[in-house]
Order: C-alpha cells, then sequence, then structure tokens
C-alpha cells in the first residue's frame, strides 16, 4: 500500500513539473541581447588584461575593434522576423505531454515492475521469527553467527547434521571437523563425520571415513552407526561376506526399536542376494524371491535413502551440465556400490555420450567400469 | 606570396602530414598486427621465421611441466593438435589444466613456441573470446545451458 | 523501497520522452511555455533517476538478493565499502550511473541556463533528452537492474574479485562524469544545427565543459590505469588494450577540443571545426560505452555479454552518430565562419595541435577497430597491441610535445616564432643540459632514454617560462612581477600546469620504460634477492582469512646496509571461495617518486614461491603528472570568465548603442 501511495506521489510531482511551466506566462527575451552581453564581458575583459600590462595597448585595441564588429555584424543579424506562435498545436502537444507522464509510466511499470515483491534485506530476513523462516534462511542465521564467532563449537555442532540432512556433505564435513577441534572428539560427531565424508565422495566410505569411523568406535564400540558404515566400507572393497557377517553382528545386538535396524537388515539381504551364487555352491538355502521383497519393503532406511537421494541429485547435476568427467565417474561407480547395475551401465553410456569414448576422460571411465565389472564392449 | 598562395601551402602541409600519418598507419597494420591461431590452424598458416603471433587454446591436462626456477611449459591444444609452449615468468592467476588461454610470442628453431606473454583473461565462463569462438566452431566446447 | 527505484527509473524515463520532444517543438514554434517545460523536466528527471540510484544502492548495502543484480554481484560478508561499490561494479548498476550523471549535468544546464537565449536552452535540453530516453529504453529493455528473484536466494555470488578495490570505487564515477560531461558539448553543438547559427554564448559554455569533462576523464583513465598496475600485478601502467584505448581516444579528442574551444571562445574562430570535434569526441564517448558494454571485446570489463544489447548500443551509436554526422553535413555550410589568422600565430599553433591529437585519435581508433573489421570481413582474428602502437601514436605525440611550449607563447593572430624561440632558449639549454647529464651520467641510459627526459624537462621548464614571461619577471622590478604574477589570469596558470603535469607524466613513462629493473626468482624463505640498490629478503608465507576471501600472505624484508630489516613489504596471492578465483595483491613500497613492486606466483611445495620483483623509477610520476594536469584544469575552470553560464544580465543591455565605440 505505501508503494502504492509513493508512486502516486512522485507521478503527481512528475506531472507538476511538466504541467506547471505550461500554465505560467513567460515572455522571451531577445536572442540578441544574450550575444551582447557576452560581447560586453569580453571587452572589459580585455580592458582589464590591458590595464594589468598582460596585453600591448596596441593588441587591445585590435582586440576591442574586432569584439566591435561582432556587435555591428550582430544588429544585422538581429533583423531576423520573429516566429509567430500559433496556437492550438503547442496546447496540444502540452496536454497530451501532461497525460504521457502518468498513463506511460504506470502502464509500462504495470508491465514490467513486481509491485508485490517486498524489498528483503538480509539482515531483517535473518532477524525474523524462526517459524517464519525457510531452512535456508535459519541456516543462513547459524552461518552468520558462526562466522562472527567462529569458536562457538556448540553451533558447529548443531549445524553439522543439518548440513548433512540437507545434502551439504562438504560443509558438513567441514562443521565437524571444527566442532571436534573445539568441543573435543565423541562418538557421534566422529561418526557423523564419517558419515559426512561418505556423503561427500558419493556414498563411498573413504579411507579418512575409516579412520573416522574407526575414531568412534574407539570411544563407544558399539556404535551403531560406524559398525554399519565400516561393514559398508568391506563391502564396497568386494568382501561381501565379511560385510554381511559384519551386519548380522550388527543386527544381532541392535534393539528392536534402533533406527539402525531397518538399514542394516536390507544390507544384510543384499549382501545375501549378491554373494548367493557362492552360498548356492555351499549348500545354503538361496533367498526366496519372497525375501527379496520382503526385505526391499522393509522401508530403505533413513540412510541408504539418503545417499539415494544424493547420487539422484548428482544424476540430474550431470544431465544439465555433462562436461563433468569427475561427476561421472562419481556417478557409475555410486550407483555400481548402490548395487544397481543397470542405472550403473546407463549412466556410463550417458557418459561415453558426453565426453567421448576415445577421449581421456572416457578412457579413465573405461577402465573404472571395467574394474567395477561392467560391461565395456561398445 | 600571396595570401591565397600561404593558404594553399599550409594546406599542402596539412595534407602531406595527413596522408604521412595515414601510411604510417597502415604501414604499422601490416607489421605489427599479430594474427591469432589456433593449434590445428598452423598447419595451414604459412609463418616466417620469428614472426609473432598469437597462439590460443586450452592448456592440455598433464601438460604442465616446471623447468629450472620460473621456467614452464605447457600444451595448448584443440583437442586436435597441441603445441608445446615455453614460457618463463609468472602465470596468470587463472592458468589452470584445462583452461583457454592466449600466449603470444613466436616459434623458436626447435619448433616448439616461446611465449613471452600468457593471457588466461576471462569472461564467466573463464574463456577467452577467441578461444571460445573457435572451439565452437570446432564443436569441442559448449557453452553450459544455466 | 526497491519497487519505488524501478518505479522512478520508469517516471523518469516518461519525463525523458517528455524532455526530448516538447521543448524542441516549443522552439521550433516560437512557444515560451513549451520551451520552459525543459528546466523542470530535466530536474525533476534527475531527482527520480537519484532516487532510483539511491534504491539500488541501499539494496547493495542491505544485501536484498530478492533484486537479481545485487543476488549476481554481491555476497553478505563483503566488506560494506565493497558492498556500496558493488552498485556501479556490474553492467546494469554501472548504466544506471552513466544515466544519472547524464540527467546530473541535464539538471546542471537547466539550473545553471537560465541566462541562456531560451531557444537554445530548449533545444540542449532536448537533445540531452535524447540521449537518456536512448539510454533509459536501454536500461529498461536489456538490462533493468531492479529485475527481481521471487523466492530470493539466501546468499549472492559475490562481486569479481578483482573488482574488490577502491580503485573501482573511483575509476567508473570519474570515469562516466568526463564521458557523459561531453554530452553537454554535444547538445550545445547540436543545438546550434538544429537553430543554424552558433550564439557568442555557445562559445562560453563549451569550454568550461569540456575543462570538467576533460579534469574528470583524466582522474577516471589515471585511475583506471593505477588499478590495473596494481590489481591485476603484472606491474604494468598502460597495456593498448581497447578498453583502455576505448577511453583514451575521447580524451584525446577533448584534449583537442579543449584547445579548439579556446580559438572559438577568444578570436572567435574554428567555429564549425569546435563544433565538429564536440560531436566528435561524444561520439568517441559513446564508442567507447559501446565497444565495452556490448561484450565485442573481451576484458574485466565486459561483465556480461548479451547479444541483444550489444545490437541496442549499435543502434543508439548509429542514431546519434549517424544523425548528427548528417546534420552538420547538412547545416553546416549555413553556419558563419569566424575570423582569420595567420598560421604562424597562437591560433595557427592550437591548430596544429589539433592536427596532431586528432591524428593521434584516428590512429588509436583504426588499431582498435582493424581486428574487430578483419574478423568480421574476413574472420580472420588478429590482435593489434603495443608495437603498433608504439610505431605511429609514438612519433605523432613526440613532435607535438617538442612544439607545446611555444603555443601558450605565441600572440594571438599574428605571432613571431623566432622571438619566442629566443624566450625558450634557457629552457632548451636545460633540457639538452638534461640530455647529456642522462646519457653521461645515469648507468644504462640509452640515447631515447636521454632525450625522453630532455624532452620532459623543456615541457616542464617550458610551461614554467610561460609563468615567468607573463609575469614579466626578470624585465620588471620583482614587486611588479610578483603582483603582476598574482594578478595573472587563472587560465594562464592552468595551462602552464597542466603542460607541466604532461612532462611530468612523460618523465614517469620513460623513467620506467628505460630504466626499470625486473627480476623473476623461485625463492626460498630467508632468501634474499638484489634489485637496482636494495637488498630483499623473502620471511615466508602465512595463510590469514578475510572477511570473505583467505590469502597467503608473503613477507619480504627491505634490508638495510648493515643487514638489519629496515621496512617489511607484503604481497599476497588472494583466493575468493565464492567465485573460485585467484588474486594477486601486489606489494608495492613507495620510495620517494619510485617504487618497489612485488607479485607473487605459483607456491612449489617446499615453502618455497615464484616472486617476480620489479625496481620502478619515477613510476609515481605518470599519475602524479596526471594529477597535476587535473589541477591545471581545475585552476582554469576558476578563471572568473569560465564560469558557467553567459556573463550576468545588465540593465541597459536593451542599449547596445551605448557600448559601441
Amino acid at each position: 500500500m505505501l508503494f502504492w501511495i509513493i508512486a502516486a506521489v512522485l507521478t503527481l510531482g512528475a506531472s507538476l513539473a511538466v504541467l506547471l511551466p505550461l500554465t505560467r506566462q513567460t515572455r522571451a527575451r531577445d536572442d540578441a541581447s544574450h550575444d551582447l552581453e557576452v560581447y560586453r564581458d569580453q571587452l572589459g575583459e580585455v580592458d582589464r588584461d590591458a590595464a594589468r600590462g598582460l596585453i600591448a595597448a596596441a593588441d587591445a585595441e585590435q582586440a576591442r575593434a574586432e569584439i566591435a564588429r561582432r556587435i555591428i555584424r550582430l544588429d544585422a543579424e538581429n533583423a531576423r522576423e520573429p516566429k509567430k506562435a500559433s496556437q492550438l498545436g503547442p496546447r496540444l502537444v502540452g496536454m497530451i505531454a501532461v497525460l504521457a507522464v502518468p498513463l506511460l509510466s504506470w502502464g509500462v511499470y504495470t508491465a514490467i515492475g513486481s509491485p508485490t515483491v517486498p524489498s528483503q534485506p538480509l539482515s531483517a530476513r535473518l532477524s525474523q521469527k524462526p517459524a517464519d523462516s525457510s531452512v535456508d534462511e535459519l541456516i543462513a542465521r547459524a552461518e552468520a553467527h558462526l562466522v562472527a564467532n567462529p569458536s562457538d563449537g556448540r553451533g558447529w555442532d548443531v549445524l553439522a547434521p543439518v548440513y548433512l540432512r540437507i545434502g551439504r556433505a562438504n560443509d558438513a564435513v567441514t562443521a565437524y571437523r571444527n566442532a571436534i577441534r573445539i568441543l573435543g572428539s565423541t562418538t557421534a560427531r566422529q561418526a557423523g563425520l564419517g558419515e559426512a565424508i561418505a556423503a561427500a565422495a558419493g556414498g563411498i566410505v573413504t579411507s579418512d571415513a575409516r579412520l573416522a569411523f574407526e575414531a568412534a568406535l574407539k570411544l563407544e564400540p558399539a556404535d551403531a552407526k560406524a559398525r554399519y558404515f565400516l561393514a559398508l566400507a568391506l563391502a564396497q572393497e568386494g568382501k561381501i561376506s565379511d560385510a554381511a557377517a559384519a551386519w548380522r553382528l550388527l543386527a544381532a545386538s541392535l534393539p528392536a526399536d534402533s533406527p539402525w535396524r531397518a538399514a542394516t537388515e536390507q544390507a544384510i539381504a543384499q549382501a545375501e542376494v549378491r554373494t548367493a551364487p557362492v552360498k548356492e555352491a555351499a549348500g545354503a538355502p538361496a533367498p526366496s524371491q519372497d525375501d527379496i521383497d520382503a526385505a526391499a519393503s522393509m522401508s530403505s532406511g533413513d540412510r541408504t535413502a539418503m545417499i539415494e537421494g544424493m547420487v539422484a541429485t548428482l544424476d540430474e547435476k550431470l544431465r544439465q551440465n555433462p562436461r563433468d568427467p569427475e561427476g561421472w565417474v562419481r556417478l557409475v561407480r555410486s550407483y555400481q556400490v548402490l548395487g544397481k547395475t543397470d542405472l550403473a551401465q546407463d549412466a556410463l553410456g550417458r557418459a561415453y555420450a558426453a565426453l567421448g569414448r576415445d577421449s581421456e576422460d572416457g578412457r579413465k571411465l573405461t577402465e573404472l567400469a571395467g574394474s567395477l565389472g561392467l560391461d565395456v564392449t561398445e | 606570396m600571396t595570401r591565397k598562395q600561404k593558404r594553399l601551402s599550409v594546406i599542402a602541409g596539412a595534407l602531406a602530414f595527413l596522408g604521412a600519418a595515414t601510411a604510417l598507419t597502415f604501414y604499422a597494420l601490416g607489421q605489427k598486427a599479430s594474427y591469432f591461431y589456433m593449434p590445428a590452424d598452423l598447419q595451414t598458416a604459412t609463418l616466417q621465421p620469428g614472426q609473432r603471433i598469437r597462439l590460443g587454446g586450452l592448456v592440455e591436462n598433464g601438460s604442465i611441466l616446471r623447468g629450472q626456477g620460473t621456467q614452464v611449459e605447457f600444451g595448448v591444444t584443440d583437442s586436435e593438435k597441441t603445441v608445446k609452449v615455453r614460457y618463463t615468468g609468472i602465470l596468470p592467476d587463472l592458468f589452470r589444466e584445462g583452461q583457454g588461454v592466449i600466449t603470444e610470442g613466436s616459434f623458436g628453431p626447435d619448433g616448439e613456441f616461446i611465449a613471452d606473454s600468457v593471457l588466461a583473461k576471462h569472461d564467466e565462463n573463464y574463456m577467452p573470446k577467441e578461444v571460445a569462438d573457435s572451439l565452437k566452431a570446432k564443436g569441442v566446447w559448449q557453452e553450459t545451458t544455466q | 523501497m526497491v519497487e519505488t527505484g524501478h518505479f522512478a527509473l520508469i517516471l523518469a524515463f516518461a519525463l525523458s520522452l517528455v524532455q526530448s520532444l516538447v521543448p524542441l517543438y516549443g522552439a521550433y514554434k516560437g512557444d515560451t511555455r513549451l520551451m520552459a517545460v525543459g528546466g523542470p523536466v530535466t530536474v525533476t528527471g534527475f531527482a527520480l533517476i537519484a532516487l532510483s540510484f539511491a534504491a539500488l544502492t541501499m539494496a547493495y548495502v542491505q544485501s536484498d538478493f530478492s533484486v537479481a543484480n545485487v543476488w549476481e554481484n554481491s555476497h553478505s560478508l563483503q566488506p560494506l565499502i565493497y558492498k556500496f561499490t558493488g552498485t556501479w561494479g556490474n553492467h546494469e548498476g554501472s548504466m544506471l550511473l552513466w544515466v544519472l550523471i547524464l540527467s546530473f549535468f541535464g539538471a546542471l544546464v537547466a539550473a545553471f541556463g537560465s541566462n541562456l537565449p531560451a531557444t537554445l536552452r530548449a533545444n540542449v535540453l532536448a537533445v540531452q533528452g535524447w540521449i537518456g530516453t536512448a539510454f533509459l529504453l536501454f536500461i529498461l529493455i536489456t538490462s533493468n537492474p531492479f529485475a527481481r528473484l521471487v523466492p530470493a536466494p539466501i546468499e549472492g555470488k559475490d562481486l569479481n574479485p578483482i573488482l574488490q578495490d577502491i580503485g573501482l570505487a573511483v575509476h567508473p564515477p570519474l570515469l562516466y562524469l568526463g564521458y557523459v560531461g561531453f554530452s553537454v558539448c554535444f547538445s550545445f553543438a547540436v543545438a546550434a544545427l538544429i537553430e543554424g547559427r552558433i550564439d557568442a554564448a555557445w562559445a562560453r559554455w563549451v569550454r568550461p565543459w569540456t575543462l570538467a569533462a576533460w579534469v574528470f576523464l583524466t582522474g577516471g583513465i589515471a585511475m583506471g590505469s593505477y588499478w590495473a598496475y596494481y590489481e591485476l600485478g603484472w606491474g604494468g601502467f598502460w597495456f593498448w588494450d581497447p578498453v583502455e584505448n576505448a577511453s583514451f581516444m575521447p580524451w584525446l579528442a577533448g584534449t583537442a577540443l579543449l584547445h579548439s574551444a579556446i580559438v572559438m571562445e577568444k578570436r572567435s574562430a574554428l567555429k564549425i571545426w569546435t563544433l565538429l570535434l564536440a560531436i566528435l569526441t561524444f561520439s568517441l564517448s559513446l564508442l567507447g560505452t559501446f565497444l565495452v558494454r556490448s561484450g565485442v571485446l573481451t576484458s574485466v570489463h565486459s561483465f556480461a555479454s548479451d547479444p541483444s544489447r550489444g545490437v541496442f548500443i549499435l543502434c543508439i551509436l548509429t542514431l546519434f552518430i549517424g544523425g548528427s554526422l548528417a546534420l552538420f553535413a547538412f547545416r553546416a555550410s549555413q553556419l558563419a565562419a569566424g575570423g582569420i589568422f595567420h598560421p604562424i600565430s597562437r591560433e595557427g599553433a592550437l591548430v596544429l595541435n589539433n592536427l596532431f591529437l586528432t591524428t593521434a585519435t584516428a590512429t588509436v581508433l583504426i588499431g582498435t577497430l582493424y581486428p574487430l573489421v578483419v574478423e568480421a570481413l574476413f574472420g580472420d582474428k588478429i590482435s593489434v597491441g603495443e608495437p603498433f602502437f608504439n610505431l605511429t601514436f609514438g612519433p605523432l605525440m613526440i613532435p607535438l610535445l617538442v612544439v607545446v611550449p611555444f603555443g601558450p607563447l605565441l600572440a594571438w593572430k599574428r605571432g613571431d616564432v623566432f622571438a619566442v624561440a629566443q624566450r625558450l632558449m634557457f629552457a632548451f639549454g636545460a633540457a639538452l643540459l638534461a640530455v647529456l647529464v642522462t646519457y653521461l651520467f645515469i648507468d644504462g641510459a640509452s640515447v631515447f632514454a636521454a632525450l625522453g627526459a630532455g624532452l620532459s624537462a623543456w615541457l616542464v621548464l617550458g610551461a614554467l617560462t610561460d609563468l615567468a614571461l607573463k609575469a614579466g619577471i626578470g624585465n620588471v622590478a620583482p614587486r611588479m612581477a610578483l603582483r603582476r604574477f598574482v594578478g595573472l589570469p587563472r587560465s594562464v596558470f592552468g595551462t602552464a600546469i597542466a603542460h607541466l603535469g604532461l612532462g611530468l607524466t612523460l618523465l614517469g613513462i620513460v623513467g620506467v620504460l628505460s630504466f626499470e629493473k625486473e627480476a623473476i626468482l623461485v625463492m626460498k624463505p630467508g632468501q634474499v634477492v638484489e634489485i637496482s640498490d636494495y637488498r630483499l629478503r623473502f620471511d615466508g608465507l602465512t595463510p590469514v582469512r578475510g572477511p570473505n576471501f583467505t590469502e597467503d600472505q608473503g613477507h619480504f624484508s627491505l634490508l638495510g646496509i648493515n643487514g638489519q630489516p629496515s621496512d617489511v613489504i607484503m604481497s599476497s596471492k588472494r583466493f575468493y571461495p565464492v567465485r573460485q578465483m585467484p588474486t594477486t595483491e601486489a606489494g608495492i613500497k613507495t620510495m620517494w617518486l619510485s617504487q618497489l613492486y612485488i607479485s607473487l606466483g605459483d607456491e612449489a611445495g617446499d615453502g618455497s614461491v615464484v616472486v617476480r620483483v620489479w625496481w620502478k623509477p619515477l613510476v609515481t610520476l605518470i599519475w602524479g603528472g596526471s594529477l597535476v594536469m587535473m589541477l591545471g584544469g581545475f585552476v582554469s575552470l576558476l578563471d572568473r570568465r569560465l564560469r558557467v553560464g553567459a556573463p550576468a544580465r545588465r540593465k541597459s543591455a536593451a542599449k547596445p548603442a551605448a557600448v559601441t565605440p
């Protein structure tokens, strides 16, 4: 509302700037009188210069004569016909001009303005009630606070899991590291750090991540998250049966209501599928199709969903910007690690299309795909 | 000399001056303008030994070799051909593998390009305009759609 | 507030449309009321654009990322000063600044032009209105700084790091004050063409406006040059980069205009030529804007290239340059030619100045546009750089500089070169001495360096000789001479100071080009490098965290004779994470007029780093001389006779017979 009032006042002011001069009667001065004043001034100047001795008396005389000649010429020009003002045209033009200002400005503004969008200074956005803020704004507030007080470990501690949840894995790593540095190492922080590192690596439990999980286990040998991920690391190294064994141990020790139960059981199920032929040979009963379905329907656990979500994001990003060799490497590897061979194969195909199969990046991809057991024949 | 002759001689002087300036300008354009080439263009180009040119392209991945002190060698490529460039000095801030660069200098007797200046000027895509145009023409590089 | 700014801008556009048409029609019809509309409309338009600019600045300072322009060019962690200067550190904002300055000058004409003939004033304001309308339309259609983002992002993309510098805070506004200042001269010229007569007042107006614009442009170019010198880390002060040329061409043409305006004012000669120069100078300013803004050229200035903008600016360019030149061709023959003069005279010297300066402008223009033309016609990509300009621009400038001291000493109308040469004997002798001293006593001085030093001394002493002679020092009693010296017109001081500044700038250029020393080496902590007479020790790198960047600071100690550090120099490499961009912050130590310049290169693994050190003798004179030139222009502007506006009205004005001698 205030905006419309201001806009109206501005329009009124602008229209008046056009209207007022039109209503006032002004008398035109003869053009020649201006020139004359200029010449008179020049004469005075010559006199002053001569008096100061800047120009010789003869030069001064010459200059005066020249100016006088110009004044005479002026008188001759002065005889020009003054134009007669006609009445109708100017009135009409004046009226159109006065009307044009509000019409044009409001018309154009309606077409291209955004009157409903309020100003949003950052400080105001950051100080509004938390309930009214989006998650992004809350995070920005916390970040602003941490920039001012970078040694507030509690702040980092709170922010770290939030980062992880919204997929800013790299920031989560930094936040966890800061929290550990300032507040000291705890199981939760170490395990969180490991998870963040793994998330940043596209779901791969890297050696850094493993170090963090091991540190967590040193503090609390029963920590479910650390044990889960360390088992996952084994699986990613190809030691499926070891991994499955570790998960089974974990599953056995988990309380019934543990949030890790679902994820662990699903992991066990997947591991069993992948090791099935081996087990058949050993005479162990293969899991029935029902078992697999059951495992799949056992709600994909929080963590798996998160990793899958991130892989999907990466996939989407690569669809938009396919010239990212590292991204492709991560995507292909992630799909294969998640056990989605067909998707990995598909990603590999798209990567070839984007990067060229024979380019250096293409060859790197082929190497990787071969090591992951994907089909690399053309 | 009459007044008319004087005026004519002044005008003639001015015209002679302008003529000399024009001649000098075009001579200088012929001599001092340096042409821009991509590595693949060099096969068809006829270069006098020691002629200064600008060579543009992408810094080849993994080609940067730091030698003694501040000497550095790198490959400039347009994905068809690669030219080895030798340069002594400080590389620009934005010089990295895979980025577009323009180097200016001439070919040495051993076929290496001796650059005396390396530019990694940039627009928002970190790509010198000449390089971007040429790469686009070759279909090697597409602008990221955003 | 943001939307208020947007609305004010649109309203200003509507007003500028009125400003371009109504006074013009009024002048044509002889209707005083329509003509009178020009003044208030211009002033109101300026107020509205100022409001709009304030709104954008506010959005920047408050980090309002709902404004797309702010989001693209700012960041909440940026220091406040760069949030502020970021307003014009981008395409849209800088165009708004352009229009703001244009409307400001229009408002000045409206406010101080009450003594101008009504039709001239109306026409001038109308022409200003055309320019304003064209640029406002350009802003609203292709580069609206008030485009909004819904929902607003939480963080901005940061200002280009190399623009996060105090030099940038000053460079564009100064440059634009210069560029756009010439628009007033242009408007007066076109108004004169429309009316078909050149008023005596025109000569009075065009000179102060040219002077003011020239002072600002000089400052803008010098600032830009110094900024490039310390911010890009290459240690060069001028690169003959097309963007630099774009600002240099209006300066050259403006300098020519400045001198021909003197002839026009004093002697009523060269009227038509001055008119043409005024049109050309502003045309070159427009061309500069086009080259820089359209993205035809690659440089730090081409913030974003959008083809539609290029086409739009090209249209503006064609319309204004083509239109005004066509009008000139059509009308020039109707204008009364001015007085006559002997070739050897002050006028003659000024014409010579114009001949050289316009030819130099033409060579720079050709050198700048040639690559564009060749690419358009033949598809070849070429670049025209320093070697071309050294070969063409240099030979043109040297004779001009040689004759500079003669000009102010020649008499109007008919002069005597030999008499002037005699009076300059002292300066000539001293300059010759400077050549010999430089050549014989300074190590490594080339003939070129010696002659350059001599030419600088010639310019400086020639300017001082001019002042001394005009004050009559040596001819009259010292007290009398002092009185005359104090009483000299300001414009005489202005001329001498500006020519002196030119000499100083030349000396700086010669100093750097001839005696610069450079060392590039890999330095380990504790290592010492000797350059010129200085010993510099590298003390190591320390990482530092800035508000929106991280940097590795390299510390260097300047060692005294006893090996003890006498001073510390810091040079650093910065990294701006938001844009993922590194920059070099040169370490500069000014010693008297010279500088030690240190720039850091890549780091090797073992704590050693590539270091480039320059000893730049007399380098500060390059910009110091420009400041002196600006001072000269400013002093000249203070001359009572040059005050903006026609002289005060007098009661007796109606009786011309009274003053005719």
